[in-house]
């Protein structure tokens, strides 16, 4: 048991030094909705309130 | 507090700097210099960028300064990482506006005394370049403290890249390439997981090691490896040797391969496709096809294609190497789990744009790189008096000669119309209208090209009406134009940021059996799918 929690930790500890995300989950989804808020933005000021 | 000024204190001179800039953008006094580096269309930007950063970073630099950090949501996600984000962003700005520019004018004044172009041979665009400085940075000075975090952010934005690049497909044109895609990346995907495993047999190395290394091979890089590391039960090293094979492999493969496409003149469908198939790592991927053209981003979506096609291998792949691993992973992991929860959602991210792209939310559906043709009536579209005039002249002196019957029926139709259009009559049945309306513009393209080969003569003024008429009906979408700003701007970001992870430490842990074994099979599919890409793929593919 106590090995797995070493594990776990090892494992973030790794995800961590690739990433500022405690998860790549975390870091996709966060590109995701930027990405989205950004599409948002420019469809408005290109499209839809020109 | 005085450490807490000293800490922020590159942040400070950088927003400084950002500040001054900005300003003196603004007033428009580097106007000749820009000018002088043909980035004078960038002078808007240029000073927004700058001051809006500018103002970013004084705020984070005096917050952080008044007030001790922390451990909260606020601190890790924004106030610590603004640091490097503002370095990385400079670095951009210095490389796209006043590097890359630089290079191509000295490279073209040694033009003569060298007899080629070192800025083409070498592909030193903005990509390459952003790379080199990463790599030279943290392997000189190292990242500096007050950047760390901030760069640690460069493989998110290099997933908000790949995302944003979605907008730019639409169905239409997938359809067209799929066929080729396909069954190309297929063999080649399963080809490559199969080699690795069969050359890690007879090199005789453990079955977690192949078993990463043959996803990473074979798929997508890093993220294939980080999917499948858990089917496999690889330890943490044993994916650090996978992927720095994969990167090693990666970079040479990222300054070999524009070179080489450019020497046997592949063009940019051929490029991509290779690039593609035979490059590991997305964003190297993207490194190679920017390298190789980076004005005509027709390279960077079909090797895009060819890559996402790629990783939506990575299911079977997961699939075949839980199967060959078999019975014996003690760490009892569910199919469904391991792809549900490994699949790459920024892939997911991918498809959501494009899906919004072919659905004609960003231009019209049929939209490459978001241009599209409209042939339907619109008053922006027709010729103005003056040019009717010159037609209408042109077509009753007889100037027209040497055309075919379809060539002067849509000169004709052209000078009744005022625009190039489909039949009058024919308007309310959209899309022979438009079928119509694209088959004039053909027409008068061919007549166009007719005249630039001499094979007619055709007064320079009738041509510029013709050539007037064409671009009236040759629309570009604003709003893929600043998606597509925006996803150039991220890869430059995020390029400048993975150079920087590419420590001699990480090429040298990929020495050994795993680079041998990632070497034979990344040379052998990079040749095969050379050779098959050189004799499959046509232009045609996309149009």
């Amino acid at each position: 048991m106590s090995d797995d929690i070493k594990k776990d930790d090892q494992e973030q500890a790794e995800e961590r030094a690739l990433s500022v995300f405690s998860s790549e989950k975390h870091e996709d989804l966060t590109a995701l909705v930027f990405c989205l808020i950004t599409v948002f933005l420019v469809l408005a000021f290109t499209k839809w309130f020109v | 507090m005085s450490s807490r000024v000293s800490q922020n204190m590159p942040l400070f001179i950088m927003s400084g700097v950002l500040l001054v800039y900005g300003l003196i953008v603004q007033t428009g006094a580097l106007q000749p210099v820009m000018e002088a580096l043909k980035t004078h269309k960038t002078m808007d930007l240029q000073g927004i960028m700058c001051l809006v950063i500018a103002a970013i970073g004084l705020f984070v630099a005096t917050v952080n300064t008044v007030r001790a950090p922390g451990n909260t949501l606020a601190d890790r996600y924004f106030l610590n990482v603004v640091g490097g984000i503002v370095m990385l962003l400079v670095l951009a700005m210095v490389i796209r506006w006043y590097a890359e520019p630089a290079v191509k004018i000295w490279s073209k004044a040694m033009e003569p005394v060298l007899g080629f172009k070192i800025y083409k041979i070498l592909n030193l665009n903005y990509v390459v370049l952003g790379l080199l400085v990463g790599v030279v940075m943290t392997n000189t000075i190292g990242i500096p403290k007050f950047a760390g975090p901030g760069v640690k952010c460069a493989r998110f934005v290099l997933k908000m890249g790949v995302i944003m690049l979605g907008a730019r497909y639409s169905f239409a044109e997938l359809a067209k390439l799929g066929v080729y895609s396909i069954w190309l990346i297929g063999v080649f995907v399963l080809g490559t997981v199969f080699l690795v495993l069969w050359l890690g047999n007879i090199f005789k190395q453990p079955r977690t090691m192949t078993g990463v290394l043959s996803a990473g091979m074979g798929v997508c890089g890093v993220s294939a490896t980080v999917a499948v590391a858990p089917v496999v039960k690889a330890k943490s090293e044993e994916m650090a040797y996978t992927i720095g094979t994969i990167l090693s492999f990666g970079i040479l493969c990222m300054f070999i391969f524009p070179t080489i496409g450019k020497m046997v003149g592949m063009n940019a469908v051929q490029f991509g496709a290779w690039a593609g198939t035979g490059i590991l790592n997305s964003a190297q991927v993207a490194a190679a096809a920017l390298a190789f053209d980076s004005v005509d981003i027709k390279t960077l979506k079909v090797a895009e294609i060819f890559n996402i096609t790629r990783v939506l291998f990575l299911p079977v792949i997961v699939l075949v190497l839980a199967t060959w691993f078999g019975r014996d992973s003690g760490q009892k992991l569910s199919f469904k789990t391991v792809v549900i929860d490994k699949f790459p959602i920024f892939i997911i991210g991918f498809l959501v744009l494009f899906f919004m792209s072919s659905i004609g939310v960003f231009s019209p559906p049929s939209h490459y790189k978001g241009k599209f043709i409209d042939v339907s009536y619109n008053d922006r579209s027709q010729l103005n008096g003056d040019e009717r005039a010159t037609l209408t002249k042109a077509i009753a002196d007889g100037k027209f000669t040497g055309l075919s019957e379809e060539q002067m029926e849509a000169v004709n139709d052209l000078d009744q119309q005022h625009q190039i259009a489909g039949n009058y009559e024919d308007r309310q049945d959209k899309s022979l209208f438009d079928e119509q309306g694209r088959a004039r513009m053909t027409q008068l393209e061919g007549i166009l090209a007719a005249a630039k080969g001499k094979v007619i003569t055709l007064d320079k003024e009738i041509q510029t009406v013709l050539k007037k008429a064409v671009k009236q009906v040759k629309k570009t979408s604003k709003t893929v134009t600043v998606l597509t700003d925006c996803m150039i701007w991220f890869f430059a970001f995020g390029l400048i940021g993975l150079g920087m992870q590419i420590t001699k430490k990480a090429i040298f842990q990929a020495g050994g059996w795993p680079l041998v074994i990632g070497g034979i099979s990344g040379v052998t599919k990079a040749t095969l799918s050379f050779f098959v890409v050189l004799w499959l793929v046509k232009d045609v593919v996309l149009h």
